[in-house]
């Protein structure tokens, strides 16, 4: 019964897999280019930014020590393996470099503005940047993700100590390469545009909507059952973590939003004006909406946080959000009205059952917990 | 059985035993159920039967208002009552107004926070709560945790509550008496406290008036306050005569400012010529300046009636005479800007276009009262 649903859904992604696969060539062949890469671009930073937020996450709890968060431990850790399909899809993304990228067209050298921003705003360095951001995530997914599995057989403390030793080293290189993420395959779009904040606001959209998959990740196991050791404390501490860090999220939106506002600086606000006015609007009130409002007030309250439903609920409106913010922030490339039609919709399905294909793979790998680690038992009796 | 009981104390020194026994005892309803513990005991709030607190919810609801009130008040007055376009922004800024809605509802959530967990669910003030005049108190604080059974209603059975204490484990047990409130609440006690807090207002505010006045004030922050720049008005020992402003170089002139190089208006008659073509937007000027400067003595239409009462008694020159139609554009900018008898200058008033409009508008003025027959067609 069960095997034949698991085999059942199995079949369905495979199905939305290669059904968005040959829609996506179709897209390739049929419709501009420009439109083809964005799609491609809004896909990958989705998947890959599910994936980081929550390697960070597997991070954080080395960093800290937390226990609480142990005995869920491998729901990050498996959502985390979209990461080296995500790299594999940006590397893909880099042939779309000159297409929608508009300091690598020949008008570029004319530009003054991006003349002055060459020496960061070049292809040879674009691709180093790329590389080592690339090699830097791969190599910490490998240390921290295939390093717990085999941490499963052999139950080596040494393993613990080790992953809290990188921590540290850990958060500086994460820091910096998705604040390059974010300069470079984000705000390059539109290269004369320039923020500060941008890093931290995709660093914050980042970690949320990682701790909204481990919510949704966590949830979904434990309605199968497979997690019956995990309490409501457990989620509970979950919920909260999700409270806080929806607020975080909006907190940067907004300061960056404000400031550029309240300086009325024309290079700064053009960016914005394209994308709040017009065509645009509906997406930007949606935006607070998904990813603050509909989260804030249903996790504010201690029922929030404790029941499977309400945390269900909001952690899909975050996920949902950060995928709108994504469409926000890149799609107004393309024009003053938000497309969408049969090639978003066909890519949608390339990449999301690409996505639940890798997840369910990791899925296969390893305990439904970390049984290897020695905190594991402390996380288990940890008290609110 | 007594009326006089305000609780039974029960001490244990195992947290899993204290919470077993809170969970036995709470059914039989002997009284509401308190524990006193000198760390934080897993469960043990759920095993006494404490309800969720309402605090969440009332912070909720006041922080939610905060923010309304906030922005409401900014709305207002920026948009309604005092409307004044600053940086070029809409009236009503939203953007600008969320940071002080964020702060108010915090201010409005931490206030409701603070007092209503002190005097709305904890019914502050509270003079001594009778369980700190109990003997098992030394021990609470230190190792034991006590659950205590207290009385609710006149009909509490202190002895019944006594032994389900002893029966679920209690090391021992204590019954602690209604203590005699009178006793702060009195109007000696009253007025005592009041005189305490009047004693520690004195006392504080001679020691800071005392401090003030005998230790040098430190500046807790002195990094731009002391500049080694010259300031106008102070004394400086940079420059010799310790003046910090410095005088002007002789024969300086401020910008737009040329001295004129006449003496005299009859000097000026022979050395100058109205610079100022006669168009229509001259001729308005002229009639502004004329209206707001000269009319006042010389009449609107420059006949030398003053709008001013008899009692002036000044003899303003009339325009329209043929002594001052016969003077040249320039005696009349020169008496302008020097000033004649009893009229003061107006140099400083009037500049130098402003003058030479006036001078337009005069002519003007003698051309009009003196309409010859081709001037009418």
């Amino acid at each position: 019964m069960n095997t034949s649903r698991s085999s059942l859904v199995r079949g369905f992604l495979l199905a939305l897999t290669v059904i968005g696969g040959a829609g996506t060539a179709g897209v390739y062949f049929s419709v501009a280019r420009e439109r083809f890469w964005v799609n491609w671009l809004l896909w990958t930073l989705f998947l890959l930014t599910l994936g980081l937020g929550n390697l960070f996450l597997v991070a954080l709890e080395r960093l800290v020590g937390a226990h609480w968060s142990v005995p869920m431990r491998r729901v990050p850790e498996r959502i985390a393996s979209l990461i080296p399909l995500a790299v594999v899809l940006l590397l893909v993304a880099f042939f779309g470099v000159p297409v929608i990228f508009p300091w690598t067209f020949p008008a570029a050298a004319h530009n003054p503005i991006l003349v002055a921003k060459t020496p960061w705003l070049n292809l040879p360095f674009f691709a180093i940047r790329l590389a080592v951001c690339a090699a830097v995530w791969m190599l910490f997914y490998v240390f921290y993700v295939r390093g717990s599995l085999r941490q499963d057989e052999s139950k080596d403390p040494a393993f613990t100590m080790r992953a809290r030793r990188l921590a540290p080293a850990f958060m500086v290189v994460f820091f910096f390469s998705v604040t390059i993420l974010a300069f470079d395959w984000i705000s390059g779009l539109e290269p004369e545009w320039y923020s500060d904040m941008f890093g931290v606001y995709l660093f914050a959209g980042t970690f949320i909507s990682g701790i909204a998959a481990m919510v949704l990740g966590v949830l979904s196991l434990m309605r199968c059952g497979r997690l019956p050791e995990v309490q409501t404390k457990h989620v509970y501490n979950l919920g909260s973590l999700a409270l806080a860090f929806t607020v975080f999220f909006a907190y940067i939106g907004f300061a960056q939003y404000m400031l550029i506002w309240y300086a009325n600086l024309p290079e700064e606000v053009i960016w914005f004006k394209h994308r709040i006015e017009g065509a645009w609007q509906p997406v930007a009130l949606l935006l607070p909406l998904l990813h603050f409002f509909i989260p804030f007030f249903l996790l504010i309250g201690s029922v929030g946080k404790k029941h499977p439903a309400p945390l269900r609920l909001a952690a899909l409106s975050i996920l949902l959000g950060h995928l709108v913010d994504l469409y926000w922030l890149i799609f107004p490339v393309l024009g003053p009205v938000p497309l969408f039609s049969w090639p978003e919709l066909a890519m949608a399905c390339f990449f999301l059952g690409l996505g639940c294909l890798q997840i369910r793979h990791a899925m296969g790998r390893g305990a439904d917990m970390p049984v290897g680690d020695p905190l594991l038992c402390k996380g288990l009796e940890w008290q609110l | 059985m007594s009326s006089g009981t305000f609780a039974v104390l029960g001490l244990f020194s195992d947290a899993h035993k204290i919470v077993e026994a809170a969970k036995q005892i709470r059914p039989r309803k002997l009284g509401r159920l308190e524990a006193y513990t000198p760390y934080p005991v897993q469960g043990l709030d759920r095993a006494i039967g404490l309800a969720p607190s309402r605090l969440g919810r009332l912070v909720m609801l006041m922080g939610v208002m905060g923010a309304g009130l906030a922005l409401l008040f900014e709305g207002w007055t920026s948009a309604v009552d005092y409307p004044l376009v600053t940086g070029g922004k809409a009236l009503f800024s939203w953007q600008a107004f969320v940071p002080v809605m964020f702060e108010v509802t915090v201010l409005f959530a931490t206030f409701t926070a603070g007092l209503a967990m002190l005097f709305a669910l904890n019914k502050l003030p509270f003079f001594g709560h009778p369980v700190l005049h109990s003997k098992a108190i030394k021990d609470i604080t230190r190792d034991k945790l006590a659950l205590s059974i207290e009385a609710t209603s006149a009909t509490f059975d202190s002895e019944a509550a006594r032994q389900a204490l002893v029966d679920n484990g209690a090391e021992s047990v204590e019954i602690v008496p209604v203590p005699a409130w009178d006793r702060a609440l009195s109007l000696v006690g009253f007025l005592r406290i009041v005189a305490a807090i009047v004693a520690a207002c004195v006392v504080a505010g001679a020691g800071l008036y005392a401090a003030e006045k005998l230790m040098p004030v430190v500046p807790p922050m002195i990094h731009m306050h002391d500049q080694p720049k010259l300031n106008a008005f102070r004394k400086s020992a940079f420059f010799p005569g310790g003046r910090g402003m410095r005088p002007a170089v002789a024969g300086t002139v401020a910008r737009g400012h040329l001295p004129p190089a006449f003496a005299t208006p009859e000097e000026a008659g022979t050395l100058l010529s109205n610079p100022l073509p006669l168009t229509q937007s001259m001729a308005e000027r002229g009639r502004k300046v004329f209206g707001d400067h000269c009319a006042i003595c010389h009449g609107p239409v420059g006949d030398g009636v003053p709008l001013l009462s008899r009692a002036y008694g000044g003899k303003p020159g009339n325009f329209l005479s043929n002594e001052i139609r016969a003077r040249p554009d320039g005696h009349l900018f020169g008496v302008l800007m020097l000033g004649k008898n009893a009229m003061p200058s107006y140099a400083a008033d009037l500049d130098k276009d402003d003058r030479w409009a006036a001078v337009h508008y005069i002519r003007i003025l003698q051309r009009a009262q003196n309409a010859k027959d081709e001037d009418l067609r």
